[in-house]
């Protein structure tokens, strides 16, 4: 039997549950699970309830940071939480009286009457930490990986939502084994790709573990994926920066997402809650106006979502309002039937109709929230527009500043803080002053955000000063005309098409064998910009040869090329390529059509979709993995978690 | 854990009980009827979305467990048409924890030989390459046995190459089994090492190794980031100034660089602990959090000032005082007081606000200044429901005519409106706005009086200043 690609990725919750299974099935006795409340949502992709109670599970508890479950000399508890070491920490306190209390322990490792469960990994450390507590021999420890965890079409996440800033900000790379192990578990399934390009230092590392985890078992079925391209989120930061003007990118901009479901919420939502409330302004919304509910982010469940999630927000959100004016005409329409007509259609077509409407109703609603949120949406934009353009520059700095005073954001306002230093560089000097407001605005104890922010790259790095007479030197305005990395390889890649358009109109690389398509990738932000892994999938795509290949992106930093075990930068590649004769075939153009995308800490739903487009324009079919769905609001509050 | 939670259980375990094995894919468990197991299926799938009630549940209910839509479709998967059975063998056993446990079924001979090997390979001669990969693999691994100087650097190296947890696991071992001086020895020469110790220190919470460390190699900076926000955590006051004014002591006699910023903030951080101890700013101070800003601050000091025309600079909780002490900028200044007196409905003190006498000529009249866009601040009062006198005022400053016209005409100012129409000249337009408003009414005859004006157009003193 044949299965397709789509299947075998929802597969990943099928091994998911047999890991699982694995686990809590090693434990004998009367269970209890205790879950960290934010495991919830994503264990809701890999099992149910139900299931848990089929393997053994006899009730399941939130766990609580502040207070330990009562345990029955009969119990077996089994606490499930996030490999965090903080998290661990206060278990393990809590736990902590149990050392004393213990006096018989058994010898067997299952037969012990507590089981922390980590995800994704239990890290080594944690059993030495475990000993320090006097725990061992009462707790057992277990690792589980759900691996990828399948959202939607074409979207996969790993749920893991502080990877971001233990990678880039704590330079921690305790989570990548356990990432390259859900790697390893696609290759199982979908088989190795002929070819895997990696963008950054985390990137290459991934593969590098990959290897080193040793050969894997083949796969039943013929390789699904002609090749993989991984990146560091570091190497596009914009894609994220940018506000996307697609429906999908701006519900994540205003709405809490956790695994694939956002909370519609006008009364405490993204947006509201990074303001001051003293100075929103209008302040009588009403706060019961609506309850609170959930949408799924899943086009096979909901088709509403499905039809519009990549398309341009406007568009969107009128064709919803339409969609409900339809719905309302063939509703009225029971007014004027007969009494049998009647019958058959409320037994029949009302059900689903009613169904229908109540989820167009849950989009219009959430479409409406998001306009009411993002205001000035134009103003944004262009501001946004000119900042990757470098217009005028001191203009921006005042603008931004003036965002800050009369519209704060916690975190949007030094989201376009930090797009503007990656464009166009900001100086200490400027940083100095903005971050003078911004402390104002949102309280003194977030001076230490810049200096993450620095860590990360999006800001300039402060520098003290010493008091000599070379002040007065570099206190002298002299005019500098350097590009941003960013700004180099933009250009190189041909990313900023707002500003190549003057000279040569449909630059994208994609579009420029068919001058009748009006648009490019880039529409996912309007026209300004195309992300990186949308632009690199098109490269891969229609690369005829590896030399071909290797001229576009010879002058980008950090690429590499990993065929089979070997790591080559992309010109050595293509020069091995002649000097090797016919057995070393090159792998361009690729023979499978269907791409693979990891990103490495957090990728957005802009990306995606400029992806899903590259996609339908060069009929491939291209899957975007990560560790987590970020909005560029998350990944600047990464930054705040001290 | 809450207590809700025995009370529901039974309930819980009830429903789930009727609901039970309508998802489950697994194809060996024999569930019985395949028809009756859709249908369920589809019947709780609607009740999810109509019952939202039960996700704002705070208990785990079968419901918010249920992921129908997304199991649904794999029905007809199974685990073996995408995994070969050796591959999931792989997985399951990659996940354990311990790979310890012997396989069932050995001959007594292959037992004896695989406990000699583990023994050797435990207590006697360390096997590097053998522990790297246990510990990749995340196995726990004994580390014991790494006993020379340079069998630990090794062991830190190979784990180094590969990344990972093992740093840490391995890092903890060596400040377990070395000196201090080693220890920080092999941290100054391996960057990547020290960055996942600090990394552990900081999420493990122990502050003060954490920024004795950063001062130890160098990084002051970021030692007196962290020692700033040790102080500030301190819930109680006193502590908390001490502590301040401790650090702002050694920060700048500590001959390290200082950040001017860091500097600044620190000071203002002091002060602001040193408002709040002197003034108990009253009411609306109970609404803010524990941590009021600078600015939410400013709000209270705004709304207790009684006297907008002179400001006492004694007074510390005077907000143009205040604003000062604490470096706010005048827009920000600015915008806060516009926000707190228009919310007051004190309109009158707006003009107060926005009023420079210009140092250089004290005699010379008070000027009207704005630090920010004044499109801003009308549409701010419009919102905050400000009459239409005030918004007029604020309009009047504009000098933009046309802009000044689309702002009136949006926040429904129509003197403003007059005014802008009579500087762009349209006749005709005030004709029609004329047209349309009450008879009598204040606007219309301000109306009339501004289509005369435009009427004569004959040079009078009065238009030439208003060039002027």
């Amino acid at each position: 039997m044949d299965v397709t690609l789509e299947k075998k990725l929802q597969g990943f919750q099928l091994v998911a549950q047999e890991k699982l299974q694995a686990i809590l099935c090693s434990i004998p006795g009367k269970k209890e699970l205790i879950l960290e409340p934010e495991l919830i949502k994503p264990l809701e992709h890999v099992c149910t309830a139900s299931w848990l109670k089929l393997k053994g599970i006899q009730r399941i508890y939130k766990h609580d940071a502040k207070q330990r479950l009562p345990h029955a000399a009969d119990q077996v508890h089994i606490y499930m939480i996030r490999s965090l070491l903080g998290t661990y920490q206060t278990l393990l306190r809590q736990l902590q009286p149990l050392a004393i209390q213990t006096t018989s322990e058994s010898p067997d490792l299952e037969l012990r009457a507590f089981h922390i469960i980590c995800v994704p990994s239990c890290y080594a450390y944690f059993h030495a930490l475990l000993e320090q507590a006097g725990l061992c021999g009462v707790v057992q420890l277990h690792h589980y990986n759900w691996d990828f965890i399948y959202l939607d079409q074409g979207v996969l996440s790993l749920e893991l939502p502080n990877l971001y800033e233990c990678l880039y900000l704590q330079s921690n790379s305790s989570a990548l084994p356990s990432i390259a192990q859900s790697l390893r578990l696609l290759q199982m399934i979908c088989g190795p790709p002929s070819v895997t390009l990696t963008f950054g230092n985390h990137s290459a590392q991934l593969v590098q573990l990959l290897q080193a985890l040793g050969t894997v078992p083949q796969s039943p079925n013929p390789p699904d994926f002609g090749a993989w391209l991984i990146i560091d989120r570091d190497k596009d930061y914009v894609s994220t920066l940018l506000t996307p003007a697609i429906y999908a990118g701006l519900l994540l901009e205003v709405f809490q997402l956790s695994a694939g479901e956002i909370i519609v919420d006008n009364a405490n939502n993204k947006i509201r809650s990074q303001k001051l409330q003293l100075l929103q302004g209008k302040t009588e919304y009403a706060p019961n106006q609506a309850k609170p509910s959930c949408l799924r982010l899943n086009s096979a469940c909901d088709e509403i979502y499905g039809d519009n999630r990549y398309k341009h927000f406007a568009q969107a959100s009128s064709l919803v309002r339409a969609q409900v004016k339809t719905l309302g005409l063939e509703l009225q329409k029971l007014n004027d039937m007969k009494l049998e007509e009647m019958h058959d259609y409320v037994a029949r077509k009302l059900p689903k109709l009613t169904e229908l409407k109540a989820k167009v109703l849950r989009h219009l609603n959430a479409s409406e929230i998001v306009i009411q949120m993002l205001g000035n949406f134009r103003r944004l934009q262009t501001l946004e527009e000119d900042i990757l353009n470098n217009v005028s520059r001191k203009r921006l700095l005042t603008g931004i500043d003036e965002l800050l005073t009369t519209d704060g954001q916690r975190y949007n306002t030094l989201r376009l803080l930090c797009l503007l230093h990656l464009c166009v560089g900001v100086t200490p000097d400027e940083l100095q002053s903005f971050a003078r407001n911004y402390c104002n605005m949102f309280g003194h104890r977030e001076l230490c955000v810049f200096q993450q922010l620095a860590q990360a790259g999006l800001l300039p790095v402060l520098l003290p000063e010493r008091k000599t007479s070379a002040k007065l030197l570099s206190n002298l305005p002299l005019p500098k005309f350097q590009q941003t990395e960013f700004q180099a390889n933009a250009n190189r890649l041909k990313l900023l098409t707002s500003f190549a358009d003057a000279e040569q109109p449909a630059a994208s690389g994609s579009a420029s064998g068919h001058p009748a398509i009006k648009s490019c990738p880039s529409f996912v932000f309007n026209g300004m910009y195309i992300p990186l892994a949308a632009q690199l999938c098109s490269m891969l795509l229609n690369a005829n040869s590896g030399e071909q290949l290797a001229t576009k992106l010879a002058m980008i930093d950090g690429l590499h090329v990993h065929v089979g075990a070997q790591v080559n930068t992309l010109k050595a590649y293509a020069a091995n390529l002649k000097m090797a004769s016919i057995e070393s075939a090159d792998v361009f153009p690729l023979r499978l059509r269907n791409l693979f995308v990891f990103v490495v800490g957090g990728a957005n739903y802009a990306e995606i979709a400029a992806c899903d487009f590259v996609a339908k324009l060069t009929g491939a079919q291209i899957t975007v993995a990560s560790d987590t769905l970020l909005a560029g609001s998350d990944l600047i509050a990464a930054a705040f978690n001290h | 854990m809450e207590s809700q939670f025995d009370n529901t259980d039974e309930n819980y375990w009830n429903r789930s009980s009727r609901a039970a094995f309508s998802f489950d894919d697994e194809d060996d468990v024999d569930l019985g009827d395949v028809g009756a197991r859709t249908s369920t299926g589809q019947a709780s799938q609607s009740s999810k979305w109509d019952n939202n009630a039960i996700f704002n549940d705070d208990t785990i209910s079968e419901a918010s467990f249920d992921n129908s839509a997304a199991l649904g479709t794999l029905n007809h998967l199974s685990i073996k048409a995408i995994l070969s059975d050796e591959a999931l063998k792989l997985v399951l056993q990659e996940q354990a924890v311990d790979d310890h446990v012997m396989p069932k079924g050995v001959t007594p001979e292959e037992e004896l030989k695989l406990l000699r090997r583990q023994i050797q390979s435990t207590l006697y001669s360390p096997n590097l390459e053998l522990t790297a990969q246990k510990l990749l693999h995340g196995k726990v691994a004994p580390l014991e046995m790494f006993k020379s100087l340079l069998e630990k650097r090794q062991l830190l190296d190979a784990v180094l190459a590969n990344g990972g947890d093992a740093i840490i696991g391995v890092l903890l071992f060596l400040k377990r089994t070395l000196n201090a001086t080693q220890f920080h020895g092999i941290l100054q020469q391996r960057p990547k090492a020290l960055e996942h110790y600090l990394s552990y220190l900081r999420q493990s919470g122990d502050v003060s190794s954490y920024i004795d460390m950063l001062q130890r190699f160098g990084r002051h900076q970021e030692a007196a980031l962290r020692q700033f926000q040790a102080a500030m955590a301190c819930n109680e006051l006193a502590t908390r100034k001490q502590q301040l004014q401790r650090l702002i002591d050694a920060y700048a006699s500590a001959g390290v660089g200082i950040i001017p910023l860091y500097e600044q903030v620190f000071h203002s951080a002091l002060k602001l602990q040193l408002v709040r101890e002197k003034d108990a700013l009253g009411d609306l101070s109970q609404r803010l959090g524990d941590e009021p800003t600078p600015i939410e601050l400013l709000y209270v000091c705004c709304s207790q000032n009684k006297n907008w025309k002179e400001q006492d600079m004694l007074k510390i909780s005077s907000p143009q005082r205040f604003a000062a002490d604490q470096e706010i900028s005048p827009a920000q200044y600015e915008w806060t007081a516009l926000n707190e007196r228009a919310q007051a409905q004190a309109y009158a003190d707006l003009e107060c606000i926005f009023e420079r006498v210009s140092g250089w000529h004290p005699l010379k009249s008070k000027q009207f200044h704005i630090s920010f866009d004044l499109t801003l601040a009308v549409q701010r009062l419009f919102e905050l429901k400000a009459p239409a006198t005030v918004l007029q005022l604020f309009l009047s400053k504009m000098s933009n005519s046309p802009e000044k016209l689309v702002l009136a005409q949006r926040v429904k100012c129509i003197k403003a409106v007059i005014d802008a129409m009579v500087s762009l000249k349209q006749q005709q337009e005030l004709q029609q706005l004329k047209q349309t408003l009450p008879d009598r009414s204040e606007e219309q005859f301000y109306c009339e009086n501004a289509l005369k004006s435009l009427q004569s157009k004959r040079w009078t003193t009065d238009n030439i200043k208003l060039k002027l």
